[in-house]
């Protein structure tokens, strides 16, 4: 392979890179480590080193009720969007349906409408409707702010997939049920799987539309928001930290999936 | 996929019914499951409704329902509404707007805050999407890129709050400088828009990165080449050769770049200050304070979205990128 540049700007793409490498990394690094602090607040030089922070927060009670109830509503929305992203996803992929186009759209636009009025006309929505803002509030805009991405994974997918498939089974005396649960559901599996760990991973990080919608109970990140408001200690850090690394092993594991199924 | 439920059952008569292992085979074996799909397969009216029934309420309630609502709140000249449905309708929320500078003036600057956190993260972006698209081998090209995804799953409140050890006035800045020498008393430097750009710059990123990725990528290397052949200097085959192929790129970067800019809210609270104030901070209030007033939160929200949804396609039809593409 040719280089295109000689090596002048060569070399400053490679520091270009690990400059925003490093920008990138560094914020995170320095708030881990903040979390091994020995002191009752936020701020540098580290001079001694505790693990005490983590004993205090995988205590608290507080926080583990934050996990479970984040975990809880990551869950109902993965559910609920996956099911309705694939509905859709499999209307837009039927030949010889009126307005598929539209309809795609449609389902594309709460990802292009901004997140706080996403959260807001939610809020409006649900007093309408007569829904008390809480977990099923929350629930409900999680999903619809997971559907489109859903949609869009599935149809990458489901464009890719030879239409004999299907066919066969029918031929083999499938009724379309079966033919869906045994040959299109397993041919979808791959993608589903990375929107689905996408679901989970948007879900445990909104912020905006728990916000707006939630009841009195925190997720995490208002659990976190209400902490770095209230005052800072250390213990913000080793919460933070848990739950980073918890989400970035599943987003970690997510990446693996879709790249394993673009091949 | 669909086909299965579109076509007709097929032409040839299967030769037997099969037989399923597991709960589908009960499932199957069921007299009630062999009636409904009977149902099915026999009517093209019944297969339609079972396609598209959910997916259409849904979009309907739930896509449009919502925007729907917050439009006809906003056009609301009393709140909460008349119990007897008597609504009376006026555009004087709207007036208010214009009216009042403590809401067109935070408006104005959120703009222009995002145009320019756009114009920087493309700025800062570029160079390194090229690098892990074009320089990197291709063997490595999956780490490089993994380690830059690495800190956003990290989620928007951690990686603010992130931010602040970083520009706090006993962060880690600050103190370096202290410890070389160089200052003595800290620069203040968060709840500024400094720290503000700064947070959302190091938010929205990955945004930039994947589309621009995507698109560098796809330039097959032979043009350059040819480029090269022809005399074209570094310069020259950036400019006339690579920055014309990444354009979609830079369109869907900067497009999702802005649009998620503009409505930020978490950083605007923890990284922003008093002389900060965003348009998202003035709405929120508007909904969320002791004296709420939705009308004028509605009416504030459809502006918003009316001015940053055609800013977005002014830009395109400008540039002249085809489409968005989210992922």
């Amino acid at each position: 392979m040719r280089h295109y540049f000689n090596d002048l700007p060569k070399t400053a793409l490679t520091a270009g890179y690990w400059l925003f490498v490093a920008y990138l990394l560094l914020p995170l690094t320095l708030m881990m480590s903040m979390s091994f602090k020995d002191a009752n607040f936020i701020a540098f030089p580290i001079q001694d080193w505790t693990l005490r922070w983590y004993a205090e927060v995988l205590q608290d009670r507080q926080f583990l009720d934050a996990i479970a109830y984040s975990a809880f509503i990551a869950f109902a929305t993965t559910v609920c969007a996956t099911v309705i992203g694939v509905w859709i996803a499999l209307v837009v992929a039927t030949e010889g349906i009126f307005g598929r186009a539209a309809i795609f759209a449609l389902a594309c636009l709460p990802a292009v409408v901004p997140g706080l009025i996403n959260a807001i006309s939610m809020r409006i929505f649900i007093r309408v409707i007569d829904l008390p803002t809480g977990t099923a509030a929350i629930i409900l805009a999680h999903t619809v702010h997971a559907v489109p991405f859903v949609v869009i994974m599935a149809l990458t997918r489901l464009r890719s997939m030879p239409k004999n498939l299907t066919d066969a089974a029918r031929d083999l005396g499938a009724d379309p049920f079966i033919a869906f649960v045994r040959v299109t559901i397993p041919y979808l599996m791959p993608a589903l799987l990375g929107g689905m760990i996408f679901c989970v991973l948007t879900s445990i990080d909104d912020f905006v539309r728990t916000f707006f919608l939630g009841g009195y109970k925190p997720t995490l990140p208002m659990l976190i928001f209400a902490k770095v408001q209230g005052g800072m200690s250390p213990q913000i850090n080793a919460m933070a930290t848990i739950v980073l690394i918890a989400t970035a092993l599943i987003g970690l594991y997510a990446e693996y999936l879709t790249r394993r199924a673009r091949k | 996929m669909a086909e299965s439920i579109m076509t007709p059952s097929g032409k040839t008569s299967p030769p037997s019914a099969p037989r399923y292992s597991g709960w589908i085979g009960r499932l199957a074996a069921s007299p009630i499951y062999a009636g409904t799909i009977g149902l099915i397969a026999n009517s093209r009216a019944v297969r339609l409704t079972i396609l598209l029934g959910v997916p259409l309420v849904w979009i309907a309630a739930l896509h449009i329902g919502p925007i729907y609502q917050m439009l006809r709140i906003s056009l609301l000249e009393n709140y909460p509404e008349a119990v007897d449905g008597q609504n009376a309708y006026t555009l004087s929320n709207y007036r208010l707007f214009f009216q009042e500078p403590l809401y067109f003036v935070p408006f104005i600057r959120t703009l222009i805050f995002a145009a320019l956190v756009t114009l920087c993260t493309l700025v800062i972006v570029y160079p390194v999407a090229y690098y892990v698209a074009k320089v990197v081998k291709p063997r490595n090209r999956m780490r490089a890129l993994l380690l830059l995804l690495l800190p956003f799953w990290a989620g928007e409140l951690i990686r603010t709050f992130s931010v602040i050890m970083l520009l706090a006035n006993r962060g880690a800045v600050n103190v370096l400088l202290r410890e070389l020498g160089l200052i003595d008393r800290p620069i203040p430097m968060l709840y500024t828009y400094f720290s503000l750009g700064f947070g959302v710059v190091y938010l929205i990123a990955l945004y930039m990165l994947l589309p621009l990725y995507s698109a560098i990528e796809k330039i097959p290397p032979q043009l350059v080449d040819a480029a090269d052949d022809l005399g074209a200097g570094p310069w020259q085959r950036f400019r006339r050769v690579i920055l014309p192929l990444s354009k979609d790129g830079i369109v869907s970067g900067c497009s999702l770049v802005y649009l998620t800019t503009v409505g930020v809210f978490a950083a605007p609270l923890l990284l922003g200050g008093p002389e900060t104030v965003i348009f998202p901070e003035v709405i929120a209030t508007l909904f969320h304070g002791s004296n709420d007033k939705w009308p004028e939160g509605a009416a504030f929200s459809i502006i918003m979205l009316v001015v940053s949804l055609s800013t977005v396609g002014l830009f395109m039809k400008i540039v002249g990128g085809r489409s968005v593409r989210l992922m």
